[in-house]
């Protein structure tokens, strides 16, 4: 079965996992699953039925873009990968904050 | 012998390592950040102390560095397109290390219509990007077409201290390869998910977007002179 790799600022969508089976034959189908079953995770890769500008999806090592897009096929060996822009972030809360050391 | 010179946007978390990196190696720096050092700051700041705080960040790392023997100045400002040439023209590389996704695109931005090396680091929660440019790849415009608007919250998400010191690492040398005119990593992303897990990054290489508006201001379009890049093990 092909699997999505989560980028970590939406695995809280997934429960935190890192890697999901989805049972689809197209990254716009792996798309529909992952949100039928972690709903909202659509909303956070797809506008107006496109990928967000700021997110790149690979199937393996090949941008989608380069590709057939949304109707890219994937195989039961696939690996969709979903890389977003970041820019930074600021601390964690489990911090090893100085101020409460 | 010239001594290389690059401008690192950014004194922070990122931008610490990476300018103590980059002295270190004998490069000249420009180092410019608006910020001041706070309390918040400390523990994944580390180019900084208790000292430091209320201090302006550029000064007070450009003063790190060239108190380990390192050349650089501090730049107390921020990056715009509007004194992007003041504060780059002179650099072989630029280094973005900010947390700011509209300077990361205008530091891309302004790299391709001059002709620059440049780097794009960034760190989130356990992992990373750092993408390097050059003249004739394709641009960091072509990877990611604008700045997120409704991205998954960068601030909220947090960074784990040491993350940044090895994302800041890892953008240094790729900035000293860059400098060097070694350009096996030009147009390609390193996405490191998780340092906690694994410390190998996924390397995507991504071609020119046709209509990037970045690359049509370019000395050298990526679309009419593709780079030619080498493999890298």
């Amino acid at each position: 079965m092909p699997s999505v790799r989560v980028p970590t600022v939406l695995r809280p969508l997934t429960g935190g996992a890192s890697d999901v089976d989805v049972p689809a034959t197209t990254v716009r189908d792996a798309l529909a699953d992952l949100d039928r079953r972690h709903p909202g995770f659509a909303a956070k890769v797809l506008a107006n039925g496109e990928v967000k500008p700021f997110i790149r999806i690979f199937v393996g090592e090949n941008d989608i873009g380069e590709l057939s897009g949304l109707d890219t096929p994937i195989g039961a060996r696939d690996e969709v990968s979903i890389v977003p822009a970041i820019a930074g972030g600021r601390d964690l809360p489990d911090r090893m904050d100085p101020a409460r050391a | 012998m010239t001594a290389l010179r690059a401008t690192v946007v950014g004194a922070g978390g990122l931008g610490g390592p990476l300018a103590l990196a980059l002295g270190r190696a004998g490069l000249e720096l420009a180092i410019v950040d608006h910020d001041q050092v706070e309390l918040s700051n400390l523990h994944r700041q580390i180019q900084f102390t208790s000292v430091d705080l209320g201090q302006p960040k550029a000064m007070r790392l450009a003063g790190v560095v060239v108190a380990r023997g390192g050349v650089a100045r501090g730049l107390v400002t921020r990056w715009t397109p509007a004194n992007a040439d003041e504060l780059g023209g002179d650099a072989d590389v630029v280094i973005d290390a900010s947390d700011d996704p509209v300077t990361k695109f205008a530091v891309a931005d302004w790299a391709v219509a001059r002709g620059r090396c440049y780097v794009i680091a960034s760190a989130l929660r356990y992992g990373g990007n750092v993408m390097a440019g050059a003249p004739g790849a394709a641009c960091f415009r072509c990877l990611f077409e604008d700045p997120a608007v409704d991205a998954p919250s960068c601030a909220d998400a947090g960074v784990l201290g040491p993350v940044v010191g090895a994302i800041g690492g890892v953008a240094a040398a790729v900035a000293i390869a860059l400098a060097r005119g070694d350009r096996a990593l030009a147009g390609a992303l390193l996405a490191f998910e998780d340092l906690r897990r694994s410390p190998d990054p996924r390397i995507v290489r991504f071609a020119p977007r046709p209509g990037c508006p970045a690359c049509a201001a370019a000395p050298i379009s990526p679309t009419a002179a593709p780079v030619r890049v080498a493999e890298v093990p």
